[in-house]
């Protein structure tokens, strides 16, 4: 995208906030008004989620389905390592803000998390692909990899939800009007940092731009000096970081359990093809689309639907607009 | 002296297809070499050996850059050595705009202030890329794609050049600029070698020439003398 057209979009969207925000609290019904913001929040965590399929649909033209039970070790390694810095550096009591040691252990999460997805594609996605095995094999191998994550999750944690302690020592504040819990704003806070930040190392870095160049042609690529095979494991890597960060935000909203990733993972196919599949700004739109669908369908339907409405809408873009909103490639060349 | 570019017996198999069957040619520093032949001859494969852009698998045989043997290596490696290729096809990321597929093309380089000189110099060379910077690589022309191509790999400032049919889909009055793009860019230091089709403007271009026939050089000799080959000029030059 240009410059231009950057802006023009980013002002767009700031607008459309703002009349959005004005509405909801001059308006709205305190209802509307919570299911907007816990949406936005779980929309956030599809946005993530979806950022992830998008980058690895990109570089290796494969889909992985390993990213959702990435966001489960995610979550679990995050309490883990949250459990240890606040016995190691708090004393323990009732309503201690826990804000720093939350952030280094997200720093830490996300960092693990990378290279165990440098790890997967190197350790096995490459192998298989040097074996000349065709994408759908690959594939199939991701389903088999996500099933041994699940069980080995439940072998090592159990199967009931994990509690995690709160973040800060407030319990809720304030958002137009709604008493939501402080740890969805941090949720919804570090997702857009994310996803800004990768906005901007992908368009206005070297390294962003050779990983983009790797992706969409690799042969050009390698005669222009870059390390075809490095890129695409980076970009793994960066999958695996980003739905570890979305694991350990929903901990203290949701708890942990050995299914959080694998639910919402599924979901955040949805997500991808909504914005158009393998469209990085696609992946957040469709992300935040789907988290508002699913909590008003919840809010003013029912919740059995909820559960569907992802697939119905997967479903339904794939017939009426199978490019999704970003107009990504999705017919093939006949 | 030895030569810049040194091919010795290679062979290129994809799988258990034969298509290069032992290759020798060599390039001196400063020279302006043409390999022409028909569709599917052999020479992409050669030039895409030669640059560590095929599967080390199929290779067999011996390529020396620089005096260094070269044929383990793999192509991000190769341009690290100075040898960079125009791909055939041209290879533009679409999604980039020319600008930053320009620079791109200087992934391997640290110094920024003359990236930005060189980046000058290639707007300089080709004024085209410069009016249109900020566009979309992919929506670019046929010829200015080309231009782009070569751009991307004169940035890097390679000792060396490859391209392959640069010609390819132009319409004549764009191949005669890519051309004399072409020769400015020898006459400027870097070595040249480059594949053509279009045989008649390959041999008024090059001082050397070979010949390659079903994955071997069946003729090799100057430009001059190639021209003046009866069996060339029926069978490439249509004459
Ligand atoms: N990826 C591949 N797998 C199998 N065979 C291949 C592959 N690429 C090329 N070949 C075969 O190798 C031979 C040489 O092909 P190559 O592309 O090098 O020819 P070329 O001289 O560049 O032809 P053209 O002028 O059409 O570009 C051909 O017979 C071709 O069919
Ligand atoms: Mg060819």
């Amino acid at each position: 995208m240009t410059r231009k057209k950057t802006l023009l979009m980013a002002a767009l969207a700031a607008a459309a906030l703002i009349v959005i925000y004005l509405f909801l609290v001059n308006h709205a019904p305190i209802k509307l008004r919570r299911l907007a913001l816990t949406g936005v929040m779980l929309g956030c965590i599809y946005g993530l989620i979806a950022l992830g399929y998008s980058l690895i649909y990109k570089a290796s033209g494969l889909m992985s389905f390993v990213q959702g039970d990435i966001m489960t070790i995610g979550a679990f390694l995050g309490l883990t390592f949250f459990t240890f810095f606040r016995g190691l550096f708090g004393t323990g009591e009732e309503g201690e803000s826990n804000v720093g040691t939350f952030i280094l252990s997200v720093l830490l999460t996300t960092a693990f998390a990378f290279l165990f997805g440098i790890l997967l594609e190197k350790g096995t996605i490459r192998k298989l692909l040097n074996k000349n095995v065709m994408a759908i094999y690959v594939v199939l191998a991701t389903i088999a990899i996500s099933y041994i994550i699940q069980n080995g999750a439940q072998i090592i944690w159990g199967g009931i939800p994990l509690p995690v302690p709160s973040v800060f020592t407030v319990l809720f504040v304030q958002v137009i009007g709604v008493r939501i819990q402080p740890e969805m704003v941090l949720c919804v806070i570090l997702s857009a940092g994310c996803m800004i930040m990768l906005h901007f190392f992908m368009t206005r870095t070297r390294m962003g731009t050779s990983l983009r160049a790797a992706a969409m042609d690799a042969k050009a690529a390698e005669a222009c000096g870059i390390d075809v095979s490095l890129s695409t494991g980076l970009t793994w890597g960066m999958a695996a970081g980003l739905a570890a960060i979305a694991g350990i935000l929903v901990g203290p909203i949701y708890g942990v359990y050995t299914m959080l990733g694998a639910n919402i993972g599924r979901k955040g196919f949805s997500a991808a093809v909504i914005g158009g599949y393998g469209n990085m700004y696609g992946a957040m739109l469709g992300g935040i689309i789907l988290g508002l669908a699913e909590t008003f369908v919840a809010g003013y339907a029912s919740s059995t639907l909820k559960n569907l409405i992802a697939y119905i809408l997967l479903i339904a873009f794939l017939f009426i607009k199978p490019t999704g909103i970003f107009n990504e490639r999705a017919i093939q060349d006949v | 002296m030895a030569p810049l570019l040194e091919v010795k017996n290679l062979h290129y198999y994809y799988g258990n297809i034969h298509s290069v069957k032992g290759i020798d040619l060599y390039v001196d520093e400063g020279e302006i070499v043409t390999l022409i032949g028909a569709n599917g001859a052999g020479k992409t494969t050669t030039l895409q050996t030669i640059s560590g852009l095929t599967s080390p698998r199929g290779v067999r045989g011996e390529i020396l850059f620089k005096g260094k043997p070269i044929q383990r290596l793999r192509g991000n490696r190769v341009v690290g050595l100075g040898l960079m290729q125009v791909l055939e096809g041209r290879h533009i990321f679409a999604k980039l705009s020319v600008e930053e597929n320009l620079l791109t093309g200087a992934y391997l380089r640290k110094d920024a202030a003359g990236i930005r000189e060189d980046l000058g110099e290639v707007y300089a060379l080709f004024p085209r890329l410069l009016e249109r910077r900020a566009q979309l690589g992919g929506t670019l022309s046929g010829g200015e794609q080309q231009m782009l191509a070569i751009g991307r790999a004169l940035i890097n400032k390679p000792r060396m050049m490859l391209l392959d049919e640069p010609s390819l889909g132009l319409a004549p009055l764009i191949i005669k600029e890519i051309f004399i793009a072409i020769k400015k860019i020898n006459s400027e230091g870097t070595t040249v070698l480059f594949v053509e089709q279009n045989s008649k403007i390959a041999l008024a271009t090059a001082s050397r020439g070979y010949v390659l026939q079903t994955g071997e050089v069946v003729m090799h000799n100057t430009c001059e003398n190639l021209l003046n080959n009866e069996d060339v000029k029926k069978a490439y030059l249509g004459m």
